[in-house]
C-alpha cells in the first residue's frame, strides 16, 4: 500500500487497522468511488478495512471524533448507490471479515461475518445437504452484510422469503461505537422487545455496521423441477404467471425474460433458447418429490392454457443449471446488445405484469430507447433494463428519465419503487413520491434511534433538495463490470 | 362514550372511546396527546393480561368499529384490513377464494387483526408460515402524537424505506395504534394429513425429529402435547401429504421404536382443543422460548408438574406453552414474592446457557406487580428505549406495559 497518506486522518485509522488496511491514495481510492450504479462517483476521503468487530468499533468512534461521515461497504455490487461515498467520508469496507464462524445444524443456524460472500454459505453446507435460501443473481460476488443492508431478494424468494426472513440476529456497531447484539443469539425463535433486527435489515447502512449475522439455514428440498416455457409475447407470459399464482400454486421461482433479454442471454451464454419468441418463463417447483411432480404438472396446464408456444423440462441437472445460469447472467449479457444500460427495480401487483410491460415499452419508444425485461415475475418485481449509448449526447439522461417514469408507473399501479435493490442514492427522490412527508418523518424517527447525528450513509434514501437536483456524471466502466459474473449482470 | 368495562393488565381506564373511522381515531389520539392524557388500544380484549400494568391509563381506545376490509386482491393474494376486523371476519372473506391468513390464533371471533399483530400471536403452523412478521407487507399507524403514517405497501415484495411494519409487530401498541394492515395470503392447501407419534423416551423424540428433517419432509406443523404425543401435520397436494405421512408412520417411527398412527380430522381437532386451552385457561400462562435444540427438555424439567392444561411444545421452533392454576404455582409460605417465576427463569436460563427466556402471558391478580411478565431486558434495550422515546416522548401511549417498563 501507499505510504503517501493524503488524508490527515490516515495515520489515525492506520493506528487501529494497520497502514496496509487503509486506502488513501487517489489512484487506489478510485475503486471505491461508486458501487454497481455507475453513473455516480464520489471519491471518499479514506477507505478502512477492519478485520474484527473491535476494529470496526474503534474506527466508528474515531470517525465520530473526526466528524467524518461513514459509508459502509461490502462488495460494492449494489445497484442503487447505497455504497456511494459521501464527500469527506470514510468508507468502512467489510471485505476482510469473511469467516463463517459457526454452523449449528441442531439449531439450523450459521453465524457469519459480514464480508462472507452469499454463495459461500451454501458452498460450505451443501455437502451435508443444507443451504442458505436468499439467492440474489449476484450471489457469487455480493456479501451477506450488503444483503442485510439491502434486504436482498432473489429468484427463489418467491417461496422462501427475503433476507429479512432468514436473518435471526445481528451484531451491530452503532454510530456511537457501541457493539450491540440484536435479535436471536443462538437460534431462539423470539426475543423480547421491538424487532430491531427486522429494522436493521433493509436499513441501507444507515443504522450502523453489521459485523456478525446469524442466518437461518435450510435443508435442501427432495426434488426440484424446472419448467421452461416460451410465449408469443409478454402478455401471455404474464397471464401464465397470474394463472399459476391464482390457482394457489406456490412455485419456488417464476422468472420472466422478454425478447430482448433472451437475445442478449443467448448471445452471452450457452443456452439454446429460441430467438423468435416474445417472452419466456423459467419456473422451479421444489419440495417433497410426489408434491413437486404434481405441482409441476399443474403449472404446465396453466402455462398451456395461457398460450405457451413451447414447454420444456430440462433433461438433467446440467441443463437445469445452465438455464438458471443464463437467467442469472442476464444483466451482464446486456453488454452484447447495448453499449450501456440502466437497471431499474420496481414492483407492481403481479396480476398487472402484461399491462405494465406494455406501458414501459411505450415509454421507451417515446424516448427512442429499447427496454429489455428480465425479472422476478412471481413477485411482480420488475427489472426493466433501459438500453442506451453513453456516447450519444443526451441518451444517458434520457435513459434515467425513462427509468424514473417506470417507477411512476409502478406507483400508479399501487406498487413500490424498489423490490430488492434499495433506495440508496438513486431513488431517494422517488421515495417522496411513494410516501408522504409524515411517513418519511416517521422513518426518520427510526433512523435517528440508531444515528441521531445522521452521519451514517448520510445522503441516502431520504429525499433532500440537494440530492434531488443532482445529475449523473459521465459513464465510466467500473471494476464490478469486468469481474466475471458480477459484470453488471 | 363508555362501553363495557375493560381492565388492561389490571388497570381500569377512566373512559373508553370507540372511534368510528381512522380519521376519528387519529383525531382522538391527537386530542389525548395534546391534553397529555395516557391511553392504550383495545382490540378484542383477548390479550389484555399480557405485559406490565400500564403506569397510567386515562382512556382506552377500542378499535372494534374499525373493521372494514379496505382492499382484497385475491389474484394477488394480498389483503388490506382495518385493525378492528377479527380473524373470523377475515377467514370468511378469504375462504370464498380458497385463501387464508395462516396465523392459527385461538378465539378467532374475538381476536382482532390489530391485536394479533401487536402481540405477535402465532400457533402451530408457524413452522411453515412464520408469524405476522413474515406475513405483514404494509401497515398504517396513528402515532402517539395523532399523526398518521404508513410503511411498507400493498405488494408482496418491497424494500422502500425503513420497515415500519416489522416494528409494529409485537410492539404491544406502545408505538401507536395500528390502523390498517396489509398481509400476503396463502392458498388453503387442498389436502392435509396428521400423524401422531407416542414417546416414552426423550431421546427417541429428538432422533425422530432429526430424521424428519434429514429425510427432507416438510411438515406444516409439529406439536408435542404433554411431552408425550407428537402431532405432525402435512398440508399440500393429496399425493404429497400421503407420501409424507407414510414415510413418517412406516419408516421413521419404526426405526426409532416409536408407535405412530395416522390421525383422523376429529382426533386432530381434539389436540387442537388442548392447544386452545393452554392459550386460554389458567391464571398463570407462560411460554418458554429457546434455541430449538433445547427447550422441550428444558421446559419439561423446569416446570412444576400438574399443569392445568396439557402443555404444548413446538420442538422444531423452540417454544413450549404452559398453563397453570393459581394454586399449582402458589408460593410456599416462606418463598420470595416472585416465586416460582424466579425459579423457573433461573432454571431455563441455566439449562439453555442463557439463550432461553420465559414470557408470562397471564399472571393472577395477586401476583401482579410482584412478577415481571417479561423478564430481563435484552442487550439492545437502550436502543429500544430511544425508539420509544422518539415515538412517544411524553410517555402517553400504553406507558410501562412493555418490556423493561417501556
Ligand atoms: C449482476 C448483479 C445482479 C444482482 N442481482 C440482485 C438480485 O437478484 N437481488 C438483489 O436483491 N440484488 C441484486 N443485486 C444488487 C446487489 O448485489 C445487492 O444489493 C447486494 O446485497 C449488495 O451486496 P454488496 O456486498 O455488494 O453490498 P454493497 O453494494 O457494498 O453495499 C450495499 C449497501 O449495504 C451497506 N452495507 C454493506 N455492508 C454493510 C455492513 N456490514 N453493515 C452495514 N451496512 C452495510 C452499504 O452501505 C450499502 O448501503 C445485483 C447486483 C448485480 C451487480
Amino acid at each position: 500500500m501507499t505510504a503517501i497518506a493524503v488524508s490527515p486522518a490516515f495515520d489515525h485509522f492506520a493506528a487501529i487497522v494497520g497502514a496496509k488496511n487503509v486506502v488513501g491514495s487517489p489512484a487506489e481510492l478510485r475503486t471505491y468511488e461508486c458501487d454497481g450504479l455507475l453513473g455516480y462517483r464520489v471519491r471518499p476521503e479514506l477507505v478502512v478495512l477492519p478485520g474484527t468487530t473491535e476494529e470496526v468499533a474503534a474506527c466508528v468512534v474515531l470517525a465520530r471524533e473526526l466528524g467524518m461521515p461513514v459509508v459502509p461497504r461490502g462488495a460494492g455490487t449494489g445497484l442503487s448507490g447505497g455504497a456511494l461515498p459521501s464527500e469527506g467520508c470514510v468508507v468502512i469496507g467489510l471485505a476482510r471479515m469473511k469467516k463463517i464462524l459457526e454452523v449449528d445444524l441442531a439449531n439450523r443456524v450459521a453465524r457469519v461475518q459480514p464480508g462472507v460472500i452469499n454463495l459461500d454459505i451454501t458452498r460450505a453446507l451443501q455437502a451435508d445437504g443444507w443451504y442458505y435460501a436468499p439467492d440474489p443473481s449476484s450471489q457469487s460476488v455480493c456479501t451477506i452484510g450488503g444483503n442485510v443492508a439491502e434486504n436482498s431478494g432473489g429468484a427463489h424468494c418467491l417461496k422462501y422469503g427475503f433476507t429479512v426472513n432468514h436473518v435471526l440476529g445481528l451484531t451491530l456497531v452503532t454510530p456511537d461505537g457501541a457493539v450491540v447484539a440484536l435479535g436471536s443469539q443462538a437460534g431462539e425463535p423470539d426475543v423480547l422487545g421491538y424487532d430491531l433486527t427486522g429494522v436493521v435489515v433493509g436499513s441501507e447502512g444507515m443504522t450502523g455496521i453489521v459485523t456478525e449475522v446469524l442466518v437461518r439455514i435450510l435443508r435442501s428440498p427432495q426434488r426440484t423441477q424446472t419448467l421452461f416455457a416460451t410465449f408469443p409475447s409478454t402478455d401471455e407470459a404474464g397471464d401464465a404467471v397470474s394463472r399459476i399464482i391464482g390457482a394457489g400454486i406456490v412455485p419456488a421461482a417464476i422468472e420472466m425474460c422478454d425478447a430482448l433479454a433472451i437475445e442478449a442471454i443467448v448471445a452471452a451464454t450457452d443456452v439454446d433458447w429460441p430467438l423468435d419468441v416474445g417472452a419466456l418463463l423459467l419456473m422451479d417447483a421444489d419440495g417433497v418429490e410426489e408434491e413437486v411432480d404434481e405441482v409441476a404438472a399443474r403449472a404446465r396446464t396453466h402455462v398451456e392454457a395461457a398460450g405457451a408456444l413451447e414447454i420444456r423440462a430440462p433433461k438433467d441437472d446440467a441443463e437445469r443449471l445452465l438455464a438458471w445460469k443464463g437467467r442469472k447472467a442476464a444483466f451482464a449479457a446486456m453488454g452484447r446488445i447495448s453499449p450501456n444500460y440502466y437497471v431499474q427495480d420496481g414492483v407492481i401487483p403481479r396480476k398487472e405484469i402484461g399491462k405494465v410491460l406494455r406501458e414501459i415499452a411505450a415509454l421507451g419508444a417515446r424516448a427512442g430507447l429499447r427496454v429489455a425485461n428480465v425479472f422476478h415475475a412471481g413477485d411482480g418485481n420488475l427489472h426493466p433494463l433501459v438500453l442506451y449509448d453513453g456516447r450519444i449526447p443526451g441518451q444517458e439522461h434520457a435513459a434515467e428519465e425513462v427509468g424514473g417514469e417506470i417507477l411512476r408507473v409502478c406507483l400508479r399501479y399501487g406498487g413500490s419503487v424498489t423490490g430488492e435493490h434499495g433506495v440508496g442514492h438513486d431513488k431517494a427522490c422517488y421515495l417522496g413520491e411513494q410516501f408522504s412527508p409524515d411517513d418519511l418523518a416517521t422513518m426518520q424517527m427510526i433512523r435517528t434511534t440508531f444515528d441521531p447525528e445522521r452521519r451514517f450513509n448520510p445522503e441516502k434514501m431520504f429525499p433532500t433538495p440537494r440530492l434531488c437536483g443532482d445529475k449523473p456524471g459521465a459513464y465510466v466502466p467500473h471494476a464490478t463490470e469486468t469481474a466475471g459474473e458480477a459484470a453488471r449482470g | 362514550m363508555t362501553a363495557t368495562a375493560v381492565s388492561i393488565a389490571g388497570v381500569t381506564p377512566r373512559e373508553i372511546v370507540t372511534p368510528r373511522s381512522i380519521d376519528e381515531l387519529a383525531a382522538i389520539v391527537r386530542e389525548l396527546h395534546d391534553a397529555r392524557k395516557a391511553f392504550a388500544f383495545v382490540g378484542g380484549g383477548t390479550a389484555l393480561d399480557l405485559g406490565n400494568s400500564p403506569r397510567a391509563l386515562d382512556v382506552a381506545v377500542r378499535t372494534s368499529a374499525l373493521d372494514a376490509i379496505v382492499d382484497y386482491a385475491p389474484e394477488d393474494q394480498t389483503i388490506t384490513v382495518e385493525a378492528g376486523a377479527t380473524l373470523a371476519d377475515l377467514d370468511r372473506v378469504l375462504a370464498r377464494h380458497g385463501q387464508m391468513l395462516p396465523l392459527d390464533v385461538a378465539d378467532r371471533e374475538r381476536s382482532t387483526i390489530g391485536g394479533v399483530v401487536a402481540t405477535n400471536r402465532y400457533g402451530r403452523r408457524r413452522q411453515r408460515y412464520g408469524t405476522a412478521k413474515d406475513l405483514i407487507v404494509g401497515v398504517s399507524i396513528v402515532r402517539p402524537d395523532g399523526v398518521r403514517a404508513r410503511g411498507g405497501g400493498k405488494v408482496v415484495k418491497n424494500v422502500a424505506g425503513f420497515d415500519l411494519p416489522k416494528l409494529a409487530v409485537g410492539a404491544l401498541g406502545t408505538l401507536g395504534a395500528i390502523a390498517t394492515v396489509t398481509f400476503r395470503l396463502y392458498p388453503i392447501p387442498e389436502a392435509a394429513r396428521a400423524v401422531v407419534l407416542r414417546f416414552g423416551r426423550e431421546a427417541a423424540l429428538g432422533a425422530a425429529l432429526h430424521e424428519m428433517i434429514v429425510r427432507r419432509l416438510e411438515p406444516e406443523s409439529v406439536a408435542l402435547y404433554d411431552y408425550r404425543a407428537l402431532v405432525v401435520t402435512f398440508a399440500g397436494t393429496q399425493r404429497g401429504t400421503d407420501a409424507q405421512a407414510r414415510t413418517l408412520v412406516d419408516e421413521i417411527a419404526p426405526a426409532h421404536g416409536v408407535e405412530a398412527a395416522p390421525l383422523s380430522e376429529l382426533e386432530r381437532e381434539s389436540y387442537e382443543q388442548r392447544e386452545r386451552a393452554v392459550r386460554r385457561d389458567g391464571s398463570w400462562r407462560f411460554r418458554v422460548i429457546a434455541p430449538p435444540a433445547e427447550p422441550v427438555a428444558t421446559a419439561a424439567n423446569a416446570v412444576p408438574a400438574t399443569p392445568l392444561a396439557v402443555p404444548v411444545a413446538y420442538p422444531l421452533l423452540g417454544i413450549a406453552l404452559h398453563a397453570h392454576s393459581e394454586e399449582t404455582l402458589a408460593a410456599p409460605p416462606d418463598a420470595a414474592p416472585d416465586w416460582p417465576v424466579h425459579d423457573l427463569r433461573e432454571t431455563v436460563a441455566d439449562r439453555t446457557h442463557n439463550r432461553g427466556h420465559v414470557v408470562f402471558d397471564a399472571i393472577p391478580a395477586a401476583a401482579r406487580g410482584l412478577v415481571d411478565p417479561w423478564g430481563p431486558t435484552p442487550p439492545s434495550f437502550a436502543l429500544m428505549r430511544t425508539l420509544k422515546q422518539n415515538f412517544d416522548p411524553h410517555g402517553l401511549c400504553n406507558p410501562g406495559r412493555f418490556i423493561g417498563g417501556l
